[in-house]
Formats: C-alpha cells, structure tokens, sequence
C-alpha cells in the first residue's frame, strides 16, 4: 500500500536502496542514500525516510537520535505501515514489548496484509503470551501463505498451547493429509509425528495416542523416543505384556537407566519384596556390569537380605575405591534400621581389616587392597557426619587423613564436617588446604569459593576464583558475565551477614537479571525450532521460561533481596554518613536509592495485588519494577513476613 | 605434583626451587598411583659435581605412605630411575642420601646393587641422627671414557 506521501521515482529508488542497505547491514551506506533524499528540501520532512535514518542510527547504536527520527518521522506521517513499522521494530530493539506490539497493530491498520509485520508481530505475541493474539495472527498468516509448512504449524501449536486440542489435532491432520502423499521418512517428518503424538496424548485419549504411533512407528526415526512412549502408554493402558516386553527391550538398549526397571517392575506387576528381589537377581546376572540391578534392590530388601545384600555391595565398592559410596547409599538412611545395619557392617570391616586386611576374619581368599581400609574410614566420617556425630566423624576423617595424606576429598571432607556443624571458618580451611593440594582441579577451586563466601571472606573467594575466570577482567565481572549465580548468590549472602546492604542487593539484582536474559534468549528460538521442525524441545522450553523463576537459584537470591529490603524498612540508614559507615572500606560501594526506608510500603503496596495472569508492572521505580517478580514468586512467604512486621507496627 | 604431598612423606622440607624444578623435570620426577590415589614419589636430578667427566644421577627423594609399603611401588620407582638410567646410556652411576639409622631404606637400597660408599657427618639440618650415608649404585667403571674408543 502506498504511503500517504509517495516519492517520485528517483527518490523512490533511493529510498528503496535504503532498506536493502538495512536488511545487508550496510548501515552507513544506508544514512548516505536517506542523506540524499532528506537534502532536497521538497522531502526533508518524509516520514518514511526519516524513520528508516532513525532504526539505522540505532542499529549504529545512536539510540537516542532513533528514537528522535523514528518519532519525527512517524508525525509526519501516522498513515505509513512502514513508519509504524519502524517504531515496532525501535522499541523490540529497546525490550519494549508491549510498545512494539501497538506499534505492529498500528502498521496493519494501514496494510493489514502485510507478511513481514505480521510475522514479527506473532513473534512478540508468542514471547508475550498473548496466546489469542498468537492464535489470530497465525490464522491470517495462514489465510495468506497457505502452501507453507509453518503457516500450518504455527497455527496448529497456537491451539495446542490454548489447550485447545481439538483444533489443534484438526490442524495437523489436514496439514499432514497433504503431506502423506509424498512424505519420505526424514528427521523433521518424524519430529512433526510424535509432535502430533504429544497433542494427542495431552489430549487425555491414550488409547488414540497408541493406535498413532502404532500407524505411523515405521515414518518415525527416533526409536528411542518411540519405544519409550509405546512402553509407556502401554502400561497405562493396562497392556502389561505388551508393555513389559518393550521395556525390556528398553533395558537391553541402556541397562543403565533406573526408570526402565522401577516401570518394568510395574509391567509385570511384581509387588511383593521377594518377586521384586528375584527380579533384580536375574537383572544383574543378565547385566553383570550394570548398576541399577545391583543398587535399586537395597531399597526393596529388609532385613537379613537387606544386610546380605549391601554388604555385598559395599564391600565390592570399598575394594575398587568407589568414592561416592556413601552419597549413593544415602537415600537408604530415612530407614533406621537400614543405617543400624550399614554402621555394624563398616565397624566390622574396621576391626577385620586391621588384623588381617579382609572384610571379615573367618573367610579365606585374597587380601584387599591397602586402600580399602582408607575408603572404609571415608565412608564412616561421613555415615557420622550425616547422623551429627561431628566428633566420631572428626575421629574418622582424622584418622583417614593420618592414613592417607594425600587424598585430596578428605579434607573436602573434613571441611563439610565442619561445615555441618556450624564452623564455616574452620570449614574454609580444610577446603583451603584441599584447593593447594592440586590447583588445577576446578571443582575444588568451587568449592574452596564457596566455603569463602560461608566465612565471609568476599576477597579471598574472588581471588580463588580468578585461578580459572579470564584473564585481563576482574573475576567478580567474569563469573556475573559467566551467569555464575552459586558465586553471586553465596556472595550476596556474605554481604548480607556482613551488613553491607547494598552490595548484596546488587548481587541479588544480578541474578534477577541472569534470569531476565534467560527470558529475553528464548526470543530467537521462536523463529529457530519451528524452522528446524524440533516442536516437542520447542513447547518444553516455552513451558520451562514459563515457571523459570520457580527456579531455585532465584529463590535464594530473591528471598535474601527482599530480606534487605525489609531489614531496610524496619532499621532504616539515616543519612548519607550512615550509608558510609556501613560501608566503609568497600570502593565499589553501591549507592542506595533513596527511598529506601518507604520500601516496605511500596513492597506490601504491590503485594495486594498480583494479577493471577502473571506479574504486576507497577513502575513504582526501577528498583520496584525489577523486585516485582521476586515478590510474586515468593507471595506465600512475603505475605506471612510482611503480617508479622505490620502488627508490630500497630 | 604438589609440595604438601612431599612434605607428607618425608621429614625434611624443601624450598620453593625444588619445587619448581620438579614441575620441569619430565621424567626424572615421577608420582607413584596406588589405586588412583597419590601414595608414593621420586624426583631426581643429574649432577656433574664429581668431576666434569662424570655424569651421575642423583636421587633428591623417593618415597612411599607408610601403609602403602611392601607392595612393591618404592621398587617400581627404583626401577624406572633405572630404566631411565640405562636408556640414556651416558651415565657413571646413581647416588642418594640416607639417614644412618634408616636400616629398611639402607637394605632396600642393596637389593639394587646400592653400595655405601661414604659417611656425611652432620649432613642433615633438622632431623636427627643428622649424619648421611651415601649409597651408590656403578653403572659404569670409572676410567672407561664416555662413548666409544675407535
């Protein structure tokens, strides 16, 4: 559609260049040619053209000129898509959303065909989730470009993600109606299948889940996907021998995966101890090197088989040096009778091993190894640790480390001993020690951190770090660039404890813009997995960025923000000096805003009133703005907090 | 290799050079791996003090945890400086410090064809006793020139 003001041919032409200079990013030749036509003064007010100089000036990063030229551009002339365009595709730039989808709305008014707009405006509805918008800018996008496949898809998931099965089923079929007829069995045909499959099963009718994969298994090329989906819905649907057979199919695929079996115990309905214990006998002898065989029984057995079986267990883990032993049992230990049993078996192995380096005196055969006394030792540390002895633990890792000085998990040991037993300084040590021990060890370097940070030892942490972040930055910008959230978080903390109140909202607002990212990255995957036909990973990702602040990360960083904030509230800093005084000696120190001591107000004001569709916007401020998510994920809790403070405050 | 291993096993410290040296050493510094984890260890050095003919080799430290001994890795270590020795083909002979009271090391020693040859009085600083025995082990006879007569 012409625009309100069109350019005679020349310009035209020029004007033309323009947009292929933008879509090339040639974006100085770009100016040039606007340059051209805004000099002659019969068009140095053209609206279009004024708007094109502005989107390049911002792609040059001049944002503020944009913006300037994009507005001018667009009074002069409120009837142009392209004007309206421009200004959509100013404020995405700038994360403004809702403001750019207006903006799009506006440009269809004036060219309600337009492909291009309406194809950016279905990518900001998606990342919104206006679903319904999704849902009508797809159908008009289908309406015009009905031969192709992600006219189809598009419109298809928008069903699918209202819920609306029905439709979306509908869709697929008569799109892949078409495609049948010449279909050959590649990736993204299968893909699109078990897609289908997915709709279908979410739909609530497995039986009609089934009998799809059952037509179309030969078309689908991810076996694995397919086998496991067949097993699964078999069992649902009571097809026990069906579905047992192809769990064990599954099994010999991966004897690995512990899920196979605990679904194949279900499939063969085996309920009693001894059924599922022989079950497990005849696994292991079928898969001697698997694992899952030989540990998931010790959660069944009882008892004298109970003590028969992890006896064996542990003792093949001690000779080999299993280091994680323990944590592998520990799940065991919410059944006393179980942790009576483990700890009568090690002590034994102590006694036996020191007068004849074997697990138990009477029986003949080989000596252990020299090292399986030290593993026993590691074991029973821990096995105190974990039932708060810290003295018998202490007694065990000493003597492991008298034993063994140069095992480097003892004193990663030792230290979360301390740890546990509320010596975050001594526990620092130990892993301090454990980090010289080998600095290359990455792991350990996290650790050593870490325990730091517990010890409030902000500096030292950072410096341990630097070890391994770039060189040439300063560590603490390299792990926040890293998205390295343990390290902001714990530091957060250690900045909380020590009272510098500032500085550990800056590391909390950090982590709340990790997470922003996170949300903001899912944008180019909008146009990439429905390229790449990838639909099941694609409707999994939405539904992740969906509850990604549920996340645990966010949690800790979100509750120790809002902890400060209410510290604030409730012991507010007096003036500019106090604010010093708690921070003196920081030179990176954080400036408070200045409502700080009104915070809790503005905290509770926006608690009353979260929307159920999701978060409020409230533009109290920017620090407001940015905590508003917090709060909502953390509703319960705050509202419990902010009660208690409010009735204290009559 | 790392210092607080060394200073594990044995009573007497090293500097900071040692340590350095040994992260160059290639071969002649060597861990000993019991099972995956770090039991024993052997560093040694060419020395051309004796005379500039002489090209010798001397053993810095070699050492086992204690609960890791008679299992055969203090021979192993032994046997790679002796490897060593012979793939190079250059060298006069092997020698080392040993405390005098140190009867297991001094026997150890033998087994290989190591020979007291001389007592250092007040050889060691912190430890006591602090006289050395030094063993040594011929590779070659001494007057036999280095390489080949034509």
């Amino acid at each position: 559609m012409p625009s309100s003001n069109p350019l005679p041919p020349k310009e035209n032409a020029l004007f033309k260049r323009i947009l292929k200079s933008y879509e090339h990013k040639q974006y100085k030749n770009g100016l040039k040619f606007a340059k051209q036509i805004l000099s002659n003064p019969k068009f140095q007010e053209h609206g279009e053209t004024l708007a094109m100089k502005g989107l390049t000036l911002n792609c040059l990063g001049r944002k503020e000129e944009a913006y300037e030229y994009v507005r001018r551009g667009l009074r002069n002339d409120l009837k142009s898509h392209v004007c309206w365009h421009v200004y959509g595709l100013l404020q995405r730039s700038d994360k403004k959303y809702d403001e750019a989808i207006k903006c799009y709305r506006n440009a269809l008014k004036w060219d309600k065909d337009n492909i291009q707009i309406l194809r950016d405006l279905s990518l900001l509805q998606i990342q919104m989730r206006d679903l319904e918008g999704y849902r009508d800018t797809r159908y008009q996008l289908l309406m015009l470009r009905p031969t192709q496949r992600a006219s189809w898809i598009g419109y298809a998931m928008s069903f699918h993600l209202l819920e609306d099965y029905k439709n979306a089923l509908s869709i697929l079929d008569t799109f892949l109606d078409q495609q049948l007829k010449h279909a050959t069995a590649d990736y993204e045909h299968s893909e699109l299948l078990l897609y289908q499959n997915l709709v279908i099963q979410e739909s609530g009718d497995l039986q009609f889940a089934l009998n799809h994969l059952d037509i179309y298994s030969a078309q689908i090329v991810d076996k694995l996907t397919l086998k496991e989906n067949l097993a699964e819905l078999n069992l649902k649907q009571s097809n026990y021998n069906l579905s047992a057979r192809i769990y064990e199919e599954l099994i010999n695929r991966n004897p690995e995966n512990t899920m196979y079996y605990e679904k194949l115990i279900k499939a063969k309905q085996l309920t009693t101890e001894e059924d599922i214990l022989d079950f497990y006998l005849k696994y292991a002898e079928k898969y001697p090197r698997a694992m899952p065989p030989k540990r998931l029984p010790l959660n069944y057995a009882t008892g004298e088989q109970f003590k028969n079986l992890v006896d064996k267990y542990m003792r093949k883990a001690l000779s080999k040096g299993v280091p994680p032993l323990f944590v592998d049992l520990r799940s065991l230990y919410k059944n006393a009778e179980k942790v009576r049993i483990i700890e009568d078996l090690i002590l034994s192995y102590v006694d036996s091993l020191k007068k004849c380096s074997k697990y138990s005196e009477s029986k003949n055969g080989p000596k252990e190894p020299a090292s399986a006394i030290l593993w026993v030792y590691y074991f029973l540390a821990q096995h105190y640790d974990y039932l708060k002895q810290t003295d018998k633990a202490l007694h065990y890792i000493e003597t492991a480390i008298e034993h063994t000085p140069t095992l480097i998990e003892l004193f990663v040991t030792k230290g979360r001993i301390y740890k546990h037993a509320g010596n975050p300084i001594e526990a620092y040590r130990c892993l301090d020690e454990a980090q010289a021990m080998d600095t290359a060890d990455r792991y350990i370097n996290s650790k050593c951190a870490k325990y730091m940070l517990r010890a409030n030892l902000i500096k030292e942490a950072e410096d341990i770090c630097a070890k391994f972040t770039r060189e040439g930055v300063s560590a603490m910008e390299n792990l926040n660039e890293m998205q390295c959230m343990w390290f902001q978080t714990e530091c957060a903390l250690a900045y909380q404890r020590l009272g510098k109140y500032g500085d550990a909202l800056k590391k909390c607002h950090e982590v709340d813009r990790h997470f922003s990212e996170i949300i903001e990255d899912q944008f180019d995957f909008h146009t990439y997995c429905m390229r790449k036909m990838t639909l099941r990973s694609y409707v999994g990702l939405l539904r992740l960025e969906d509850v990604l602040r549920g996340h645990p990360f966010y949690f800790k960083a979100a509750k120790c923000a809002i902890e400060v904030y209410l510290h604030l509230f409730d012991v507010p800093l007096k003036d500019e000096s106090a604010e010093q005084e708690l921070n003196t000696g920081e030179s990176r120190t954080f400036k408070l805003p200045t409502f700080v001591p009104d915070i809790t107000q503005k905290l509770i004001a926006f608690v009353g009133f979260p929307t159920k569709k999701g978060i409020t916007h409230l533009h109290l401020s920017p620090y407001i703005s940015d905590v508003a998510p917090l709060a909502f994920i953390l509703l319960p809790w705050l509202k419990r907090v902010i009660k208690r403070r409010c009735q204290g405050l009559g | 290799m790392t210092r607080a291993n060394i200073e594990l096993v044995f009573p007497v410290s090293y500097n900071d050079k040692f340590y350095k040296d040994v992260l160059e050493a290639g071969e002649l510094a060597k861990l000993a791996y019991y099972n995956d984890i770090v039991v024993g260890a052997v560093c040694c050095r060419i020395d051309y003090s004796d005379s500039f003919k002489s090209k010798r080799l001397y053993i810095m430290t070699l050492g086992c945890l204690y609960p890791y001994r008679r299992l055969g890795i203090g021979t192993l270590m032994v046997q790679h400086v002796l490897n060593y020795v012979e793939q190079d083909g250059n060298f006069d002979s092997i020698f080392l410090h040993v405390q005098v009271n140190n009867e297991g090391a001094i026997d150890f020693y033998k087994k290989f064809g190591f020979e007291i040859v001389e007592t250092k009085e007040h050889y060691y600083k912190r430890i006591e006793p602090a006289d050395a025995h030094v063993l040594q082990k011929t590779i070659r006879k001494s007057g036999q020139a280095n390489g080949t007569l034509e």
